[in-house]
């Protein structure tokens, strides 16, 4: 296994060097505002008209437009799959004892679910809309490196089939199996499992971040030299703000995440010490993991919550409230959450008087949190509330915005945090969040952009029937967690059947655990539903020709890329948008206007 | 920062900022008045770090871009996100 690494890591090399070359020799494309690496450079408006068509479309496009909605893909499978595995790992919990699976296989599909949501699903799916829309609201042509952002893409599938390695080669049986180390790959542990398997996730996981990386630095660059002449710092969207601050939280975590991974491989293959007890130690990985890990949980929810903060008023009928406040608190949690990590690690022995210094920042931290929550609320009182289903999504986030952040003010204190450290507590704060807002907040913006992307309208119902269940499902399932977590059900185990009674009574936890499962499985119809209805509707829903399917115009919050919208639906089909009447709702349901999704407007 | 770099109107968007610094403040106050563990300078060092530079970075972090949001504000502009298009312009214009 080491030479092979070893051979990976040349070969790695020796891409890159491939791939600069490659890059220079390429003809500069005429305007040098856009296409700064040599990228396609269309005219806005002419989108669809020079790309070849079928896979090789898909396959060569450096279209901005065109990649968001690879990423978007991507990121749906990857929530499939982490989705899938999390169903198996349910059902085995739903009795005390060993039943379907072996632990073995259940800690190898806790590995899975957590490293596929985290890193396949959750920063793809931000970077689907990022790409989409952030050069469509700030009036930039494209990216402003758009080959480099095609590559970033294209990093991801190979990533993925390491990730994933250790599940396909079980049928081969060649000694390679699925990585048991958890998302947080701690070590002693994470050195001394000798399955190859962990090895490729690893190198997996390292491209992960060379393409969040990649990707991180060309928003950088678009914002901050791609805008249009009448965009300026204080009139930049909620949206790109966020993905600016994230993109800065990139920069500065991955590679951190990159050399680690690295030490890690080193250690595992090369009998260096980093890790080791008599090296850097194995506190040392926890340090330099969360140092990565803490920002990495606000580079998935400040997107989130920039999404949510531009899309919850159009349906509220009123500018964002504060919006200054949330630009400043979002950069304050950008800063902050670099002095936070070792909340994780207060169990570990650290020196109390540092601990309290963690505790100190991560309490400060909260703060910028719950502005944001007070203005989003301040923004529905008194407003028009239209409960459309990217609304309704909107409105869930926030609600479970107030759950899952609270719990986490509670884990930031030290004496908290020592009895509920490592129990289904934590796994209940962080999924109010991670699905609760960040899962929510993509569904949402699905929704909301849904008549742009694909030029369609959804199935309202399905929609609807989607939000209840999740929100429904979401509230059962993670409740029941904070409230095992108070019985003191430990997290990461496939039994639960030979604790010590005094200290997880049995009957409860295995109640609880049932609980959860339902929960579950009503979260897993919905979705079913929601991927019914996007599939179904992308291909046969009513095509939308109100340039403002949701009557945003009405209230004077028509966005910049639905005024794009418009431009498009002029181009291509003529005049056809001028006739009103012809709007086209998601089923037909004539005389009903599709701007209101069936929500009742509430004064 | 003092009031003369920024008006008031603008000190009043910074104010979400200075609560997180006011409660880094009180924790570099609390450290310092209470000390039960026998002291170590090194552990003291690192325990206000800790503390102190996440203060400052945030501070330096909010100036920069008050400076940059206040030194591009115009009221003619169009809302942040917002196309010229409104209730009464029928045709929106997402060009300038
Ligand atoms: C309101 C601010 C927040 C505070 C004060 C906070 C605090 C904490 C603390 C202290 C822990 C450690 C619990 C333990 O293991 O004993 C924790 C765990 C966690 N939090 Fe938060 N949190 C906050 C917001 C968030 C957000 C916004 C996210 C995600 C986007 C998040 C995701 C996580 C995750 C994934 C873990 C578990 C990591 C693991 O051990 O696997 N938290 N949080
Ligand atoms: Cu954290």
């Amino acid at each position: 296994m080491a030479a092979l690494v070893g051979a990976v890591f040349l070969a790695a090399l020796g891409f890159v060097a491939r791939v600069n070359g490659w890059w220079g020799r390429l003809p500069f494309v005429d305007r040098t505002r856009v296409a700064t690496d040599g990228g396609h450079a269309h005219e806005p408006g002419s989108g669809l008209a020079h790309k070849p068509s079928g896979i090789t479309r898909w396959l060569t496009t450096v279209d901005h437009k065109d990649i968001g909605i690879l990423y978007g893909m991507y990121g749906v499978i990857a929530f499939l799959w982490g989705g899938v595995s999390v169903m198996i790992m349910r059902f085995e919990l739903f009795t005390a004892a060993e039943t379907y699976i072996s632990p073995e296989m259940y800690n190898a599909l806790l590995t899975s679910h957590g490293i596929t949501m985290l890193f396949l699903f959750g920063t793809p799916i931000i970077a689907a809309f990022s790409n989409y829309f952030v050069p469509l609201l700030i009036d930039a042509d494209d990216m402003a490196f758009p080959r480099i952002n095609a590559i970033a893409f294209w990093l991801l599938p190979p990533a993925a089939l390491l990730i994933w390695a250790g599940f396909f080669t079980i049928p081969l049986d060649i000694a390679i199996s699925p990585a048991q180390t958890s998302w947080t790959m701690y070590t002693p542990l994470s050195v001394e499992q000798s399955n190859p398997g962990v090895d490729l996730m690893l190198l997996g996981l390292h491209l992960t971040g060379v393409s969040a990386t990649m990707g991180a630095i060309n928003f950088i660059a678009t914002i901050f030299t791609e805008r249009g002449d009448d965009v300026t710092w204080a009139n930049l969207d909620i949206f790109s703000w966020t993905i600016l601050t994230q993109s800065g939280l990139i920069l500065f975590a991955f590679p951190l995440l990159g050399s680690a991974l690295i030490m890690l491989l080193l250690d595992r293959n090369f009998a260096t010490t980093f890790f080791a007890v008599e090296g850097g130690g194995p506190i040392l990985w926890q340090h330099l993991f969360w140092f990565f890990g803490h920002p990495e949980v606000y580079i998935l929810v400040l997107p989130m919550m920039g999404l949510v903060s531009w899309i919850l008023p159009k349906f509220a009928g009123r500018k964002l409230f504060g919006f200054k406040f949330v630009v400043y608190s979002t950069l304050a949690i950008g800063v902050l959450s670099f002095g936070v990590w070792a909340h994780h690690m207060f169990g570990s022995g650290m020196d109390p008087r540092i601990r309290a210094s963690f505790m100190a920042t991560s309490l400060a931290i909260a703060i910028p949190s719950a502005v944001k929550t007070f203005n989003w609320i301040t923004t529905l009182w008194n407003g028009k509330v239209r409960l459309t289903a990217p609304m309704l999504f909107c409105i869930g986030f926030v609600a479970n915005f107030v759950i899952g952040g609270i719990t986490g003010v509670f884990l930031a204190s030290v004496p908290v945090n020592l009895i509920l450290h490592e129990t289904y507590y934590v796994v209940g704060h962080f999924h109010y969040i991670v699905m609760g807002m960040i899962a929510f907040a993509g569904f949402g913006a699905i929704y909301y952009w849904f008549p742009i992307v694909t030029g369609r309208m959804y199935n309202r119902k399905l929609a609807k029937g989607h939000f209840w269940l999740s929100m429904i499902g979401v509230n059962i399932t993670f409740f029941a967690m904070l409230l095992a977590g108070y019985f003191g059900m430990p997290r990461r185990y496939a039994t639960y059947s030979d604790f010590n009674p005094e200290l997880a009574p049995l009957t409860e936890i295995t109640f609880l655990h049932q609980v959860m499962t339902a929960g579950a499985v009503i979260i897993a119809v919905g979705t079913i539903l929601w991927l019914l209805n996007v599939v179904w509707s992308w291909k046969k829903g009513g095509k939308v020709t109100d340039p403002d399917p949701w009557n945003t115009k009405e209230y004077g919050l028509h966005g910049r890329e639905f005024a794009w919208f418009e431009q498009q639906l002029a181009a291509t089909d003529g005049g056809e948008t001028e006739s009103e009447s012809a709007v086209a709702t998601d089923g037909g349901a004539d005389g009903e206007s599709v701007a209101t999704d069936g929500g009742s407007e509430q004064a | 920062m003092s009031d003369r770099i920024f008006d008031r109107e603008t000190m009043l968007d910074l104010s979400v900022n200075f609560i997180p610094l006011g409660i880094l403040l009180f924790f570099v106050l609390l450290f310092l008045v209470l000390a039960p563990f026998p002291g170590d300078p090194l552990i003291v060092l690192v325990q206000m770090s800790l503390v102190i530079i996440p203060g400052i970075a945030l501070l330096m972090l909010t100036y920069y871009s008050g400076n940059a949001i206040e030194g591009s504000r115009d009221d003619e502009q169009a809302e942040p996100g917002y196309s010229e298009a409104d209730a009464e312009v029928a045709r929106s214009a997402g060009e300038e």
